[in-house]
C-alpha cells in the first residue's frame, strides 16, 4: 500500500516537470481513438462521421481537464494560478496594492512589535537547561503577596535546611563603576553565590565560570564577564582572561566568560560582570553584608528535584519555615517583629521565564496596548475589506466572464481569498520589520535613567507563530465578506452591463455603510481610550510636585568608594560645595541624602507631645537631609518659620523643617512652630527632642502619583550616621548639560578619585512616569491611527456611492433638484452611518474603559469632557468626510453623467 | 462537477471492465472501448471519452502500465498492459462482484 503511494506520488512528481509531454501524450491519445471511430463510423454517417464521433466520446475539454488533474497535485497547481492571477491583479492597481498592504503592514506591525515586548517580558523562557523546573523562593508577606529579597544569613539556612532542591542560588543585581574617578562608566554587575552558573546549566564561552569554590569567606575577587560585554567591551579577545579589571575601584581578575545569549535571570536588565557574593567583603567596612541579619539584598531560586511539583515543593517548604527563619532572625528587631519574622513562610513562584520588576510595572500597560493595537488592525482590516468590496465592484464583469467558463462559485472565493492572503503575507512581511523598530523604539521608552531596560527581542517561534495567525486571520477577515458577495450576483446581470443593477448594488454598499459604523464605532473607543490616558497624563504633568524640575543638575558622589574615612567626609563635602558655588552658570548649590523621586528614601516613626498624636502608619514620616540651600534650589517655598543655616550644625540645638502635610497631620489647628519632635528608635524608644523651625510647602517624595506624604527635613550635618553617600542638586543659568565638564573639573580639583554620575532633575520627573508617558503617547498615536483610517473609510465608501448614483444624481439635477438637496440627500447617508457608529462606540467604550480605571490619575473612566472630545471629534471628521463626495453629487452635470450611462 | 454517486458507481464498474479487458493482452484506449461495447452488449451507455480518466487513474495506482507503439494502421498509439497488481485487484474485485450481484439477486428474487 506504501509502495503504491510512493509510486503514485513518484509518478505525480514527474508529472509536474514533465507536464507538457503528458499533455500532448493525452492529445494524441484521444484523437487516436476519435480518428478510429470515425474511420469506423465513415461507411454509416458520411462526412458527419466526424461530428458523430465526438459525440460519443462527449466533452473532450472536460475529459482532458478530469484527467490532468489525475496526474497534478491539483490544489497547487490552482494555487499556482491563482497567485499568478493575483500579482496580475496587483501589477493592474499597484497603487491600492500599496496602500493595502502598507496598512496591513502597519497594523500588523503594530500587533507584532507589542506581542514581542510581551513575549520578551512575561512568556519567553529563560535559555537555561530545563527552566520550567525553576522555583524562586519568596517570603510570605500577606494573602498572595511575597517579598522577594533575603539576607546571606537567611540565604544560608535555606540553602544548607531545605531538601526540595536539586540546586539553590541566590544574586543580586547592582552596577559597578569601572572609571578609577571623575565620571562614571557603570557596567551592569551580579553578584551571585557558587552554584549559580552550574544550576541554570549556562557553560564558558571562554575559561571557566564562578563555582562553588570561588564563593567562599574570604574569597579572592574573581569575575566572569558576560559575552556580550566580552564582545563589545573586549572584542571577544581571549587575552583579557587572567587579567585584572577595576570594579569599583577594586581589582576583580576575569576567569572566563560565560556562554553567548545568557543574560542573567532579570528579565529587561543584562549583566555584564559577575562576581561571587563573598566578594562583597572587599566593599563592606563596618556592617558585612555577608553577616547582616537585615540586609536584604540577594534573591534566591531553586531547581525543584525531579518529580516534584510546585505544591510538594511549597508544602514541604512551609515545614521547614520555622527551622530556617529562626536561623537568621535579624537580632536588632524588637521582639514584636522579630515573632513576625519567625512566623514567616517560605513559598515559592516558577522562575522559567525569569524574574522581572518589568511585569509588575509594564504587564497591565502592554495587555492595554496589546487591546488598543488589535483594535486598530480591526480598522484597518475594515479599511481593506471596504477597498476590496469597492473593487470587486470593478471587476465584477471580470468575475462573470469565468464564471460563464465553467468556474464555480467556490473556486472564485478561493482565488479572490487567495488574493487577500497574499496582500495580508505581504503585510505581515513588511509588518515584522516595522514590529522590529517599534518593538526597539518601545523598549527605548521603557528604559530610564536608572534602569536601562534590555530585552531579547530576536523573534522567537512564538512571535513569528503570533504573526502568522495575525496574517491568516487577517487575510480572510478582510476577503472572506467581499468574495462572498461579489461571487454571489446573478451572472446575466453582471454580464449585461459592466455597472450592476439597482439591487445588487444597495446591497453591496449596505455591506460597505455596516464596516465603515463598525470603523467608527472602534475609533471612538480608541479615542476615547487615549483621550482618557492622555488627560490623565497631562494632569500629572501639570501637577504641583512641590519644587521646579527644570534646569537642575544631580550629581551623585560617593566618598566611600574613593577610599575617604567617613571621618574626614565633612571636611571634602565643604571644600566641593565652595568649588562649585564658584562654577560659572552655577546658581545655587545643595547637598542633601536624597532628591524628590530618587527612589533613595529613609522613614522613621515620629512622635509629637500634643494631646492627640497620630499613631502607627499615620506617624510615619519621611525624612531628608539637607543643607542650607537646598529650599532655595529646589525652589520649594518656606511658607513659616526660617531655612536652615550655617548656624545649624552638628554641635548646635537639633532642628527640623517638616512640611504642610505633615503640619496638618501632627499639629492640626495649630502652629507647628517652636513644637517639638521626636523620632522613635529600633526599639520604639523617643529619641531627643527636635525643635521646629520652618514649614515648607509639600512636595512629592517618592512618586508623583502619590498623596502628599508627611516629610521632616534635617540639616545634613545633624545626619544621624557618617559615612552616608551625599549628593548635590545645583540650580543651573544654562542648560544642566552645559556646565558638567567644569563641575567635574571642581571636583577634581578636591580629589580626582571621587566617582561622579551626572543626571538631571527634569529627567528624574520624567522617568516617574514612563508607564503613564508610554500609555499616553501610545494610545493617543493609535487614536489618532484609527482616527484617520475610519476617515478614509468613509471617504472611500461615500465616493463610491457618490460615483455608482452619478446617474441618478444627474437625473435628480435634469428633473430640477437644487444641488442643496442633493447635498442633503449624500449627507444624510454619512450622518446615518457616522451617528451609528457612535451610538455603537459608546455603548462598546462604556464597558472597555472601566478596564483602564486604574491607569487612570484622578480621572473617572467616564469622563464626560473626553467621551463628548472624542465624540465631538469623530463627528466632525466623519462630516469632513463625508462632505467632500456630498459636494461632489451635488455638481454632478447632468448631460455628462447621462451620456455615460 | 456532476453528481458523485452516479459517478462513483460507474467509475467503479467502468474499471473492473477495464481490467477484465485488458487480461487478454495489452490494448490501446480504444479497442478496449470496442471490447467494452460489444460485450456489454451496448447496455452501459457510457461516453467513451470517460475511458480515459479511468485508464490514467488506474496506471497511476499502479495496477496499469502504458507505453507508445503502432497501431494495426501504423498510427502511433498507447497501449495498456495490466500489472500483477491490476490482476490482483481484478480478482477482489470480480469476487466481491458475484457477492454482491448475487446478494442482490436473491433479495430481488425473495420477493
Amino acid at each position: 500500500m506504501l509502495g503504491e503511494r510512493a509510486k503514485c506520488l513518484l509518478l505525480r512528481m514527474r508529472a509536474l516537470w514533465k507536464r507538457r509531454q503528458l499533455d500532448r501524450d493525452l492529445r494524441d491519445e484521444m484523437a487516436f481513438h476519435l480518428a478510429m471511430r470515425e474511420q469506423k463510423l465513415r461507411p454509416v454517417f458520411g462526412d458527419e462521421a466526424r461530428y458523430a464521433a465526438r459525440r460519443a466520446f462527449g466533452n473532450t475539454a472536460g475529459i482532458e481537464e478530469e484527467t490532468r488533474m489525475l496526474w497534478t497535485f491539483r490544489w497547487l497547481e490552482q494555487l499556482g494560478q491563482d497567485l499568478r492571477y493575483a500579482a496580475r491583479s496587483f501589477r493592474k492597481s499597484p497603487a491600492m496594492t500599496a496602500v493595502v498592504v502598507l496598512s496591513l503592514a502597519l497594523g500588523i506591525g503594530a500587533n507584532t512589535a507589542i506581542f514581542s515586548l510581551i513575549d520578551a517580558v512575561l512568556l519567553r523562557m529563560l535559555p537555561v537547561a530545563a527552566p520550567q523546573e525553576l522555583l524562586q523562593v519568596q517570603r510570605e508577606a500577606g494573602p498572595g503577596a511575597g517579598s522577594n529579597s533575603f539576607t546571606y544569613p537567611l540565604w544560608e539556612a535555606i540553602r544548607d535546611r531545605q531538601d526540595v532542591f536539586s540546586v539553590a542560588f541566590a544574586w543580586s543585581a547592582g552596577q559597578f563603576d569601572m572609571a578609577g574617578g571623575g565620571a562614571v562608566q557603570n557596567v551592569d554587575q551580579i553578584w551571585i553565590t557558587g552554584d549559580y552558573f552550574s544550576a541554570l546549566g549556562v557553560n564558558p564561552a571562554a575559561g571557566r565560570l564562578i563555582t562553588n569554590s570561588d564563593d567562599r569567606r574570604g574569597c579572592a575577587p574573581v569575575t566572569v564577564l558576560s559575552y556580550g560585554f566580552w564582545q563589545s567591551h573586549y572584542g571577544g579577545s581571549p587575552e583579557v582572561l587572567g587579567k585584572s579589571i577595576s570594579l569599583n575601584h577594586q581589582l576583580f581578575q576575569v576567569i572566563g566568560v560565560s556562554a553567548r545569549g545568557f543574560t542573567g535571570v532579570d528579565v529587561g536588565s543584562k549583566f555584564d560582570v559577575a562576581v561571587p557574593a563573598c566578594a562583597s567583603a572587599v566593599f563592606d567596612r563596618k556592617t558585612s553584608r555577608l553577616e547582616a541579619r537585615s540586609w536584604w539584598w540577594l534573591a534566591v531560586i531553586g531547581r525543584a528535584k525531579p518529580g516534584l511539583t510546585q505544591e510538594q515543593v511549597r508544602a514541604r517548604l512551609a515545614v521547614l519555615s520555622p527551622a530556617i527563619m529562626s536561623a537568621a532572625v535579624p537580632s536588632n528587631w524588637d521582639e514584636k517583629s522579630q515573632q513576625r519574622f519567625l512566623k514567616t513562610k517560605l513559598i515559592t513562584a516558577p522562575a522559567g521565564n525569569g524574574v522581572s520588576y518589568l511585569r509588575r510595572k509594564f504587564t497591565d500597560p502592554l495587555n492595554v496596548l496589546m487591546a488598543i493595537a488589535g483594535m486598530v488592525l480591526l480598522i484597518a482590516c475594515a479599511n481593506v475589506a471596504s477597498l476590496m468590496l469597492a473593487r470587486s465592484t470593478a471587476r465584477s464583469r471580470e468575475l462573470a466572464t469565468r464564471k460563464a467558463v465553467g468556474a464555480s462559485r467556490s473556486r472564485l472565493v478561493r482565488q479572490l481569498l487567495t488574493e487577500s492572503l497574499l496582500l495580508s503575507c505581504l503585510g505581515a512581511i513588511l509588518g515584522l520589520l516595522f514590529a522590529r523598530w517599534g518593538s526597539l523604539l518601545l523598549v527605548g521608552r521603557l528604559s530610564t535613567w536608572r534602569n536601562s531596560v534590555y530585552l531579547d527581542l530576536r523573534p522567537d517561534n512564538r512571535v513569528l507563530g503570533f504573526t502568522l495567525g495575525v496574517a491568516l486571520l487577517t487575510g480572510i477577515l478582510v476577503g472572506l465578506m467581499p468574495a462572498l458577495r461579489s461571487t454571489r450576483i446573478p451572472l446575466m446581470a453582471a454580464m449585461k452591463s459592466g455597472a450592476l443593477g439597482g439591487e445588487q448594488r444597495r446591497l453591496r454598499f449596505r455591506a460597505g455603510k455596516w464596516i465603515v459604523a463598525a470603523q467608527v464605532s472602534l475609533s471612538l473607543v480608541l479615542l476615547i481610550g487615549g483621550g482618557l490616558l492622555l488627560r490623565s497624563f497631562t494632569r500629572l504633568l501639570a501637577l504641583d510636585i512641590g519644587f521646579d524640575r527644570s534646569n537642575v543638575l544631580l550629581v551623585s558622589t560617593d566618598l566611600a568608594t574613593a577610599h575617604i574615612p567617613a571621618e574626614r567626609m565633612p571636611q571634602v563635602y565643604e571644600q566641593i560645595d565652595s568649588r562649585l558655588k564658584a562654577v560659572p552658570g552655577v546658581l545655587s548649590v545643595a547637598r542633601s541624602f536624597t532628591t524628590p523621586l530618587s527612589g533613595r528614601g529613609w522613614n522613621n516613626f515620629v512622635s509629637v507631645d500634643t494631646p492627640n498624636p497620630p499613631k502607627g502608619e499615620q506617624a510615619l514620616t519621611w525624612f531628608n537631609f539637607v543643607s542650607p540651600d537646598y529650599f532655595v534650589t529646589m525652589r520649594t517655598a518656606v511658607v513659616a518659620g526660617r531655612s536652615f543655616d550655617a548656624g545649624d550644625t552638628n554641635k548646635s540645638a537639633q532642628v527640623a523643617i517638616i512640611n504642610q502635610t505633615m503640619a496638618k497631620r501632627f499639629f492640626p489647628g495649630m502652629n507647628a512652630l517652636g513644637r517639638q519632635l521626636r523620632v522613635l528608635g529600633e526599639k520604639d524608644e523617643p529619641g531627643p527632642p527636635i525643635q521646629i523651625v520652618g514649614v515648607v510647602k509639600d512636595a512629592k517624595y517618592d512618586e508623583v502619583r502619590e498623596e502628599m506624604s508627611a516629610t521632616a527635613f534635617f540639616p545634613i550635618d545633624q545626619m544621624p550616621e557618617r559615612g552616608v553617600q551625599e549628593n548635590y542638586a545645583l540650580r543651573t543659568a544654562l542648560p544642566p548639560a552645559d556646565v558638567v565638564t567644569a563641575v567635574q573639573r571642581a571636583v577634581a580639583g578636591v580629589n580626582g578619585d571621587i566617582p561622579l554620575e551626572f543626571h538631571t532633575l527634569a529627567r528624574q520627573v520624567e522617568d516617574d512616569l514612563i508607564e503613564e508617558r508610554l500609555l499616553a503617547t501610545l494610545s493617543a498615536f493609535f487614536g489618532g491611527l484609527a482616527l484617520l483610517l475610519a476617515m478614509i473609510g468613509l471617504y472611500g465608501v461615500l465616493s463610491y456611492l457618490v460615483t455608482q448614483r452619478r446617474a441618478e444624481f444627474g437625473i435628480r439635477t435634469a428633473l430640477g433638484a437644487k444641488p442643496l438637496s442633493i447635498l442633503q440627500l449624500v449627507m444624510r447617508d454619512t450622518l446615518a452611518v457616522v451617528g451609528a457608529g457612535i451610538m455603537a462606540g459608546l455603548l462598546i467604550s462604556f464597558w472597555a474603559v472601566k478596564l483602564l480605571q486604574k491607569m487612570l490619575f484622578s480621572l473617572t473612566a467616564h469622563d464626560a469632557f473626553t467621551t463628548l472630545g472624542a465624540v465631538g471629534i469623530l463627528a466632525a471628521v466623519g462630516l469632513v468626510a463625508g462632505f467632500v463626495p456630498a459636494r461632489r453629487a451635488a455638481r454632478v452635470d447632468p448631460m455628462v453623467a447621462l451620456r455615460c450611462e | 462537477m456532476g453528481a458523485p454517486g452516479k459517478t462513483d458507481l460507474l467509475q467503479g464498474t467502468l474499471e473492473l471492465l477495464i481490467l477484465k479487458t485488458l487480461v487478454r493482452g495489452a490494448m490501446h484506449g480504444y479497442a478496449i472501448a470496442e471490447s467494452i461495447l460489444a460485450c456489454s452488449e451496448e447496455v452501459l451507455q457510457v461516453e467513451e471519452g470517460a475511458l480515459y480518466p479511468a485508464l490514467h487513474r488506474l496506471e497511476l495506482r499502479g495496477l496499469l502500465a502504458s507505453e507508445w507503439g503502432l497501431s494495426e494502421n501504423n498510427r502511433r498509439a498507447k497501449y495498456y498492459r495490466l500489472m500483477p497488481a491490476g490482476k490482483k485487484q481484478l480478482a477482489h474485485e470480480t469476487e466481491y462482484w458475484h457477492r454482491v450481484a448475487g446478494a442482490i439477486g436473491r433479495v430481488l428474487a425473495a420477493t
